[in-house]
């Protein structure tokens, strides 16, 4: 009843003596005065979306943009190199048929959607973090040892940042399931659990070392940014330093170790329990954090398994000579979508290619 | 995040150097939004206008003070809520009501909801886009009367005359609108809070 009210007097529907009737309901508490404070103030800044495009959805492009998006996928095309072509398929749908899921210490889940803002409240009624739809914000002091232990999964399509209650920023990339304590304790290391691939930024604090476990290694730093990809489904474990130092370990046998510098990367190989380093453009690792897809003479097969874990899709490569190639250049994620690049690519080399529902299949071009 | 950053990155660089060109591309961005924040307050198409002209017109000759792309509308909108309220505090307020004493307290209770707003560049770009999604997301027939009467402050009938549906068919958008954006607005009013009430 009131809530109707309100809007037809917000939107200058209301009679008189309606509007008599509203100010009644509002000066009859001050809890009635600030809701109404509120949705005035919201709908007052709702004006701001005056601009939005009336016939065309915001999922699909916006004609005006599309000459301009068009030019800068050209450009991109200038930079791949080969003859290759790679093809995604950005279906909003799948957006919202997988959730990120956070497993509570004390096994309580909790779904992020859009329409799920929020804050969380430990066991004590405290507050300790604030969520938002792609961010979790840690903070409150360190307490005692009694470390509770959360549990974040990313499903593919999604990325997520997450603000540890040290400070330590974690970027999560697509498929990736990260283990943090709610909040650290007072005293030992900073230990946190990852699977999948996540870019960090620990914040300084030589006391309390910060160390990235993985199935078989660990990650020992003191302060720094580095990326980690840890995905199962890879045969390998590799991180790259960006800045500060960190070091790479077996865990079954600690003397199997590196030490890294700022541009290198280690790779722990699964099978041979061997852990290589070699000198890297580190902007390529980092890229994904900022929303891009970046290849440096990346192979094709590579470039699928990223697509499918970005895009939430299914890649089928029936195109031999297209597997073979290595691929560079990089690609804004949230301005790509399947039909304006799958159309220029065909125009620079003709192929074929089926989308059908979240499976893209690329075949050779049949000549008949 | 946003389609245009770039590109508007670069045209406020021209706007800071003096290109007027890069001005009027947001003036034309701004202009209705200013405007229709102010109708809120001030009640009259014509005044918001002028109100809105007055802010561009500003931001133009302090473009020096102006420091950040976001920037651009928290200095708008700013300017705007100061300009309201010296407005109904000297009484320009054109009665709305026959009861003065109702006009006095809506006046009143403007001032509050001005006041409480913080242009925050944070808040506004993160409404602005919670907001775009929720409205984008509406049936497109829908959007259409929700935007002529939201953004273009159209009468129902007028919106009928338009799109060539009857009026009850306006009316019966507009509810579902409102059903539809309110299950959406208790998600950004705990935006603002937490926007709001955190610093």
């Amino acid at each position: 009843m009131t809530s109707e009210l309100i809007y037809k007097y917000l939107s200058n529907e209301a009679s008189e003596q309606e509007v008599e009737q509203l100010f009644e309901w509002i000066e009859a508490s001050e809890e009635n005065k600030k809701q109404f404070i509120i949705l005035k103030k919201t709908w007052a800044l709702t004006a701001l979306s005056g601009t939005i495009s009336r016939e065309v959805p915001v999922v699909a492009l916006q004609p005006k943009n599309k000459i301009r998006t068009y030019f800068k996928y050209a450009a991109i095309l200038v930079v791949l190199f080969g003859l290759g072509k790679l093809a995604f398929y950005f279906n909003e749908r799948t957006t919202v048929s997988k959730e990120i899921v956070l497993e509570l210490g004390d096994g309580r889940l909790e779904f992020f959607t859009e329409k799920n803002l929020n804050t969380l409240v430990n066991d004590k009624g405290e507050l300790v973090a604030r969520k938002f739809p792609d961010q979790i914000v840690y903070f409150g002091k360190v307490q005692d040892k009694d470390v509770l232990y959360n549990t974040l999964k990313i499903p593919y399509g999604k990325t997520f940042k997450l603000k540890l209650s040290d400070g330590t920023l974690v970027s999560l990339n697509s498929g990736t399931t990260l283990r943090y304590p709610e909040q650290f304790g007072i005293n030992g290391k900073r230990n946190v659990y990852l699977t999948g691939e996540a870019f960090f930024e620990v914040a300084k604090d030589k006391q309390h070392p910060f160390i990235v476990h993985s199935d078989q290694t660990e990650i020992e730093v003191l302060g720094t940014r580095f990326n980690v990809s840890a995905y199962p489904e890879d045969k390998t474990v590799s991180s790259v330093l960006v800045e500060g130092s960190i070091k790479m370990s077996e865990k079954e046998n600690p003397l199997n170790t590196v030490l890294l510098k700022p541009s290198q990367m280690a790779i722990w190989q699964n099978q041979s329990k061997k852990i290589t380093t070699k000198n890297v453009e580190t902007s390529f690792y980092e890229a994904w954090t900022q929303g891009e897809l970046a290849f440096n003479n990346t192979p094709f097969s590579t470039i699928t398994k990223i697509i499918e874990r970005t895009y939430d899709v299914e890649i089928i490569n029936e195109n031999a000579v297209l597997a073979k190639q290595n691929f560079t250049g990089s690609i804004k994620i949230s301005e790509s979508s399947v039909e304006n690049i799958l159309d220029l690519l065909k125009r620079d080399t003709p192929f074929n290619y089926s989308i059908e529902q979240k499976t893209i299949t690329i075949t050779p071009i049949f000549h008949n | 995040m946003n389609q245009n950053n770039s590109f508007e990155l670069n045209l406020f660089k021209s706007f800071k150097e003096g290109d007027e060109t890069a001005y009027t591309f947001f003036y034309d961005k701004y202009f209705r939004r200013i405007q229709s924040f102010s109708v809120q307050f001030i009640y009259d198409q014509d005044e918001a206008e002028n109100l809105a002209q007055e802010a561009l017109l500003h931001l133009w000759q302090n473009k020096e003070n102006v420091e950040s792309l976001n920037g651009i509308q928290a200095f708008l909108f700013t300017y705007a809520k100061s300009k309201c309220l010296n407005l109904i505090r000297h009484n320009k307020v054109k009665n709305k009501f026959k009861n003065d004493l109702l006009n006095h307290k809506e006046r009143e209770l403007d001032i509050e909801v001005l006041n409480s707003l913080q242009f925050d560049t944070l808040e506004l770009t993160e409404l602005e886009r919670i907001i775009l999604e929720s409205i984008s997301e509406l049936p497109p027939k829908t959007r259409e009367v929700f935007i002529k009467k939201r953004f273009e402050n159209k009468k129902n009938a007028e919106i009928a005359e338009e799109m060539e549906v009857t009026l009850k068919a306006v009316e019966a958008h507009m509810t579902k609108a409102l059903k539809i954006l309110k299950t959406k607005l208790s998600d950004y009013l705990f935006l603002i809070f937490i926007l709001i009430y955190n610093n």
